[in-house]
């Protein structure tokens, strides 16, 4: 445990570094996280606007508001890059090195993913202030449906790293299957509530949707910070499914990893 | 003459690079199935906001699915030939292999433009016109031959649009050598033609009209191939087709006023 937490301060101390000295291609790679909350907002409201009552699935326009500036934060504490970049890793030979060491690599990715949080927020934490500027939000939400919603938050983000990481396993077996990646991320969209919020969702996809744990990763925090899940009983919860939902992600990924270092086969130097 | 000779080498260009894909092709049928995926994702988009509501400002489903294919058709047509142009580009100024380019007896500027076709890019123009044409045939039941021409036009000269701000940008490189994730900006900002213009407010409209001219590039093409009071005005079209023409001049001055300042590699 000791020799985790001190290799994991470690790697978190270089990952910082490195992101520190490419800040500014970073920085490019955090505009995405920006724009399409943004873009999403436009459509959102534009439509509640054609409607009648001005509402669309239970959202106003400053609901929308609200909605996507949470959902900007929510993506960007969440964001997990794993499912993209371990086949990469594997193709480049790169994982070989890693594998020697005494700690499993799954560390070394979480600090970098940590650091790129941490680094990015002195670009991001303004855009978002500007945002709210611009778009003039509704919020209901009282002061402890925040705290828990910043709880939610954390929860939400190891579970897609976690999760993102479990299905980028996939590479050890097929190392070029970039879909895989695409595949996970447009789902995330989808039944996470980041293209719409889950109120929207026609029939099928509702129900997919409350199946899936994509909702707790961006539409349950969201929900919550903006005030529209009222009771605390709810809140606690949806907090409760996050943890049962990651442990049994982190059972998934002891059994996956071991299966997939034993099938492990390096590419290259 | 001189256009035989152009012409025959971007069908050379063509053929080293269909060449070389035979060589990647499971790479190829992958990216094949993601741009397969985006559209799934976009289709699923358009359904997901029209269960909610008849029409946002104005368009509706039907107009929605043309927008579709018609931003399926422009990315797959600025990935056959212009980004993968570019970064090439970027990629020679920054190693100094563009001397190589500079002193064949061609054009420089049409050089750097041809010689990275990715034709498999095809794929996502075949069926964003398809998704296009479906969703006029939704709309007024026959296949829009009338609009086709002004449609292509509008077509060409959001390329052309494209093109030229890529050459600005590839040309900025002579100055800046590590702009290579301009690319991602570009998406970026592309990424907010998905959806038609007019959702946007006042402020947001105007800028990507004016100072970012994204509506010449997806929705102005989408309204040209939808008939109807939607379809856009002859004025919009003429406006597009100024601009086309006017950012081919700029950029190729500003080409060649980079290139004047290009010292080589071994500088």
């Amino acid at each position: 445990m000791r020799v985790i937490v001190r290799s994991f301060a470690a790697f978190l101390r270089a990952a910082v570094g490195t992101m520190l000295q490419y800040r500014g291609e970073i920085i490019l790679w955090a505009i995405w996280g920006l724009i399409n909350p943004a873009v999403l907002y436009a459509i959102w409201s534009a439509a509640a606007e054609s409607n009648v009552d001005q509402t669309l699935a239970g959202f106003s326009r400053g609901q929308f508001a609200a909605y996507y500036f949470c959902i900007m934060i929510i993506g960007h504490f969440t964001t997990a890059w794993d499912a993209y970049e371990l086949g990469y890793l594997i193709r480049s030979g790169s994982l070989s090195s890693q594998l020697l060491r005494p700690i499993l690599p799954i560390w070394s990715a979480l600090a970098a993913n940590m650091a790129y949080k941490i680094t990015t927020l002195a670009f991001v934490g303004p855009m978002w202030a500007l945002f709210f500027w611009i778009v003039r939000p509704t919020f209901d939400a009282a002061p402890w449906q925040i705290v828990l919603g910043i709880v939610a938050t954390m929860l939400a983000g190891l579970l897609n790293f976690l999760l993102g990481y479990v299905v980028a396993l996939v590479s050890f077996w097929s190392p070029k299957l970039d879909a895989v990646g695409e595949a996970y991320f447009g789902i995330g969209m989808v039944f996470g509530g980041r293209f719409a919020p889950l109120a929207a969702l026609p029939g099928i996809l509702y129900q997919a949707a409350y199946i899936l744990p994509f909702r707790w990763m961006y539409a349950f925090p969201a929900e919550l910070m903006m005030g529209k899940i009222k009771t605390p009983a709810e809140a606690l919860s949806g907090l409760t499914i996050q943890l049962v939902w990651l442990l049994g992600i982190v059972f998934v990924f002891r059994f996956g990893w071991k299966a997939a270092v034993r099938h492990y086969s390096a590419v290259s130097g | 003459m001189r256009y035989m000779r152009a012409i025959r080498l971007i069908g050379l260009f063509t053929k080293v690079n269909i060449q070389n894909l035979a060589a990647y092709r499971f790479d190829m049928y992958m990216r094949i199935v993601v741009s397969i995926l985006h559209l799934i994702s976009e289709l699923i988009g358009v359904y997901i906001i029209f269960s909610n509501t008849q029409d946002v400002r104005g368009w509706k489903w039907q107009h929605m699915l043309v927008l579709v294919g018609v931003y399926r058709t422009v990315a797959g047509g600025i990935r056959i030939a212009i980004v993968p142009n570019m970064r090439k580009l970027l990629e020679d100024i920054r190693e100094g292999t563009l001397d190589f380019v500079l002193l064949k007896p061609v054009n420089a500027q049409f050089l750097v433009s041809i010689r990275e076709i990715v034709i498999y890019r095809a794929v996502d123009v075949m069926l964003g016109l398809s998704i296009a044409t479906y969703g006029c045939i939704k709309l007024t039941g026959q296949v829009p031959v009338a609009q086709a021409i002004v449609f292509t036009a509008t077509l060409a000269a959001g390329f052309m649009i494209v093109y030229g701000v890529w050459l600005m940008l590839g040309t900025l490189c002579f100055w800046f050598v590590r702009v290579q994730n301009i690319e991602m900006v570009f998406w970026n900002v592309f990424e907010a033609g998905r959806f038609p213009i007019d959702i946007y407010r006042e402020s947001v409209r105007w800028t990507l009209t004016y100072l970012i001219p994204l509506a010449f590039i997806t929705t102005v093409p989408a309204r040209a191939l939808i008939s109807g009071d939607m379809t856009a005005s002859p004025s919009t079209v003429a406006w597009g087709f100024g601009l086309a023409v006017v950012m081919l001049i700029v950029s190729n001055r500003f080409w060649r006023y980079g290139l004047r300042h290009y010292s080589g590699a071994s500088a």
